[in-house]
């Protein structure tokens, strides 16, 4: 009798520490060629149930677990976190978590080293696994040097190469571009094909939706709310909690108002409308290294609400840290109202742009969430009624007032993240720079604080880069589409997402939404989000 | 994730041997100079040292960074804990000895009169530091820039440490840059939240809380990622069974003639100390001449 490769009976598991259980009585069973989409928001437990079949839970994370958890019929408790990891294959949500090996030969050989096999017998092991993803020509390249993408498909040898028949998939699609996530997603099915179970936890449902996952898992709050095809679906999950393609929520939408966004920022002319100039800026980190900007023109205009679209390592960040002096250009110039960024120091940069790193573990520090907030306005030398009026109307728009006395480091990612975000506004700087402001956010939430940014008067321009191409339709007035360290176009949404022979040799893919809108567009004159649609007469 | 350090070939005559050949010279040359005193010694170490140094044809550009540090610590030590307070040449330098300013010294200005015990002796200790932590910083700064990462591991594990062990170097080896890189992304965040480092000042405890903004989040990322690289080990089994080491070292006749020079060169300095009583604390005569 074959068995299933996994079957997960009323499992449940409380965090030591815990007052709740992070997933309650889950059941469930995956069989060999299936590939099952779990999804739900921030804090539903996925990572939870993650890290109870690969093992993490108990010998990493402590607690107290009932059910039980079978591979092949055979129950994990008692077995060895190597035992289990010869059948269960974990990728991490970020590939830099997960990337041992300096160099890609070495990385995706490191299961096998660790396993004891035979030298002769790893590295034809490591090529097929490499080829398999159509990215043996890396193997001998540094792990540091490669794309977002790249890492990607190298953490996924790594575990390819120890054979697994289950493999869990983490948020894979988190830090990559649309061709990139669809070109993973594609191996995964692949993988499916040829037997492998596979388990996706992923925010970006509608994606995941093109390989046609076999089962799909809905968690709230750590129970099981939906458990079937991915037709059901649609009719039980909230399309303001999951992103569900274009036509689905227009669907679903027609029922219930429509949604108020009137976005702030507005455009003006004058002496002080422009205020960010670049001027043929070229750039390279070393002089031996090869530019990353190439000769970069274009100015950033009151009013502008600027998305920056492009493929993973096409010089988007680095971009944008020219317009606040952290880097300098190698060639040409960049004119921050006026004044050239060589000339300035970091700090006078900051009272015009206000810059969101995207990772918010790299500089929240302070003891309360109030202090961290304050840590801005301080160093710009803003009074203290005017620093406690900034921090309280920042908090506001994150939507954590709540969290105000809590530590940040001790909140959880999502939460960070918005922290981060809202030590930026609270310097309240003329122009707001955002990287990848909704990476590990779930929908509901980043919706949320996106619309209350764009709605909030204060910014003269506001800019994101993001792979996200909803979130550009959606709140940019303008795109920035980037290849290779040079801008090849820039315009508005509706021109410059039309072409989409453009788009995809930018490694940028179309999405339902901006389908439904090109349609929609002799009628709207511009992009709106589905709900929106919804209500305009067909 | 942990970076590697800058490295490249460069074809010179270091990298021709085997990096455990490489590391065994590296400490037996470490225990050698560390017996003597001598300056006549110290000067054959030193240049045996920069010979060794200049084989791997590492440009100025790449390591002065690494030079500048070692700079700033010799200055620290010569200038103010030799020539200033002489407690670096306790138990070396005898007692006495001829006075630099046997009359004292009179400040300029103030007229301010000052009675200052450095001696001829104490400067040529000075400079036998310099020979020697030169040396021994020539030979240890240059392993980064000319040892490939990929053998890292297996170097150790074929000096006998066990497989644990020699990963946990290798880990230990990549956490400098990985530190290094965060601190800059760090750093250039709170810069982009008006921070400046060069304008934190007040006394020792406020420098400290106002580092602080530095200080907690690279401490936190180091922690994350030693937790990262924990559980992503754990997820591929190590430490589970004997690991196969894909990178496979091999000795060559010039290993071997290294080796033979570093167990000389170590069993020598071992006889020079214990059996002649040679290579302790010398000030040449000529030193002395200029007391007089």
């Amino acid at each position: 009798m074959n068995e299933s490769p996994l079957t997960i009976e009323n499992l449940t598991f409380q965090y030591h520490r815990r007052f709740e259980p992070a997933i309650e009585n889950i059941t469930f069973s995956l069989q060999a060629g299936q590939v099952m989409l779990i999804a739900g928001s921030s804090g539903c437990g996925k990572t939870t149930l993650m890290r109870c079949i690969n093992g993490l839970i108990p010998h990493t994370y402590q607690g107290a677990m009932s059910g039980s958890i079978c591979l092949f019929g055979k129950s994990v408790t008692g077995m060895g976190l190597a035992d289990i990891s010869q059948t269960v294959g974990t990728l991490l949500q970020d590939p830099e978590r997960q990337i041992l090996g300096s160099y890609v030969l070495n990385e995706v050989a490191f299961g096998l080293e660790s396993l004891g096999i035979p030298r002769d017998e790893i590295t034809p092991r490591v090529e097929k696994a490499l080829d398999r993803l159509g990215i043996l020509h890396l193997r001998d390249r540094e792990t540091f040097g490669t794309s977002g993408g790249e890492k990607q498909k190298i953490a996924l040898a790594g575990v390819l190469a120890m054979e697994p028949k289950i493999l869990l998939l983490d948020e894979p699609l988190a830090s990559l571009d649309p061709a990139s996530a669809q070109e993973a997603l594609q191996a995964f099915r692949q993988l499916a094909d040829e037997g492998i179970a596979v388990m996706i936890v992923e925010h970006r449902v509608e994606d995941v939706l093109s390989i046609h996952p076999d089962v799909f898992m809905y968690l709230d709050e750590g129970k099981m709310v939906y458990l079937g095809d991915t037709d059901g679906l649609m009719d039980v999950v909230d399309y303001r909690r999951i992103k569900l393609p274009a036509r689905v929520v227009l669907e679903r939408a027609r029922q219930d108002p429509a949604p108020v966004f009137v976005p702030a920022a507005k455009s003006h002319s004058g002496e002080d409308a422009e205020l960010l100039r670049f001027e043929g800026v070229h750039f390279q980190y070393n002089e031996n290294d090869p530019e990353v900007l190439k000769g970069l023109n274009f100015s950033v205009n009151a009013g502008d609400v600027i998305a920056i679209l492009g493929h993973n390592g096409s010089g988007k960040t680095t971009m944008v840290k020219h317009a606040l002096g952290l880097l300098k250009p190698t060639k040409g110039r960049v004119l921050l109202e006026g004044h050239e960024t060589r000339k300035m120091t970091v700090a006078q940069a900051a009272h015009t742009v206000g810059y969101v790193f995207q990772s918010p573990s790299q500089m929240l520090f302070a003891a309360t969430v109030h202090e961290e907030l304050s840590f801005g306005p301080k160093n710009l030398g803003f009074p203290v009624d005017t620093i406690d009026k900034n921090v309280n109307w920042a908090i506001d728009t994150v939507n954590l007032k709540s969290e105000m006395d809590m530590p940040p480091l001790a909140l959880s990612f999502g939460q960070q993240k918005r922290i981060s975000i809202a030590a930026i506004l609270a310097m309240r700087s003329r122009i707001l720079m955002m990287d990848e402001p909704t990476a590990g956010q779930d929908y509901w939430n980043y919706q949320a604080f996106m619309d209350a940014i764009l709605q909030m008067p204060g910014f003269d321009a506001v800019i994101f880069i993001t792979h996200d191409v909803d979130l550009a339709v959606i709140y940019a007035n303008r795109i920035l589409l980037v290849y290779s360290g040079e801008i090849v176009a820039d315009g508005k949404p509706q021109e410059v997402l039309k072409d989409e022979k453009l788009l995809r040799s930018c490694r940028v893919l179309p999405t339902s939404l901006l389908k439904l809108n090109m349609e929609y567009l002799p009628r709207t004159g511009r992009f709106f989000r589905a709900e929106t649609l919804a209500h305009i007469q067909s | 994730m942990l970076v590697t350090w800058r490295y490249r070939l460069r074809n010179g005559l270091m990298e021709k041997f085997d990096p455990r050949a490489r590391w065994i010279f590296s400490l037996a040359f470490l225990f050698a100079v560390t017996m003597f005193w001598d300056a006549r010694f110290l000067l054959f170490f030193f240049i045996i040292a920069f010979a060794w140094y200049f084989s791997s044809r590492a440009k100025w550009k790449e390591t002065r960074r690494g030079w500048y540090l070692i700079g700033f610590i010799l200055f620290m030590m010569i200038v103010i804990n030799t020539i200033i307070t002489g407690g670096g040449a306790g138990g070396v330098v005898p007692p006495g000895g001829h006075l630099v300013w046997p009359q004292g010294g009179t400040f300029p200005l103030f007229d301010w009169h000052f009675h200052f015990g450095l001696t001829w002796e104490r400067l040529w200790f000075a400079i036998c530091q310099v020979l020697r932590i030169g040396g021994i910083s020539a030979i240890f700064l240059i392993i980064p820039y000319t040892m490939d990462p990929r053998v890292y591991g297996v170097t150790f594990r074929g000096l006998g440490l066990p497989d644990r062990f020699a990963y946990s170097m290798e880990l230990a080896f990549r956490y400098v840059p990985t530190l290094a890189r965060d601190f800059g992304t760090t750093l250039d965040a709170q810069r982009a939240r008006g921070y400046e480092i060069e304008r934190v000042k007040g006394g020792i405890v406020k420098q400290i809380i106002r580092i602080a903004p530095l200080i907690v989040p690279v401490t936190m990322n180091s922690i994350l990622t030693g937790e990262d690289v924990t559980n992503a080990m754990d997820l591929r089994c190590f430490g589970t069974r004997p690991r196969t080491w894909l990178n496979k070292l091999t000795f060559h006749w010039q290993d071997y003639a290294l080796i033979g020079f570093s167990i000389f060169m170590l069993v020598g300095a071992v006889i020079a100390i214990y059996g002649f009583h040679i290579g302790n604390f010398w000030v040449p005569y000529f030193w002395l001449k200029l007391a007089e």
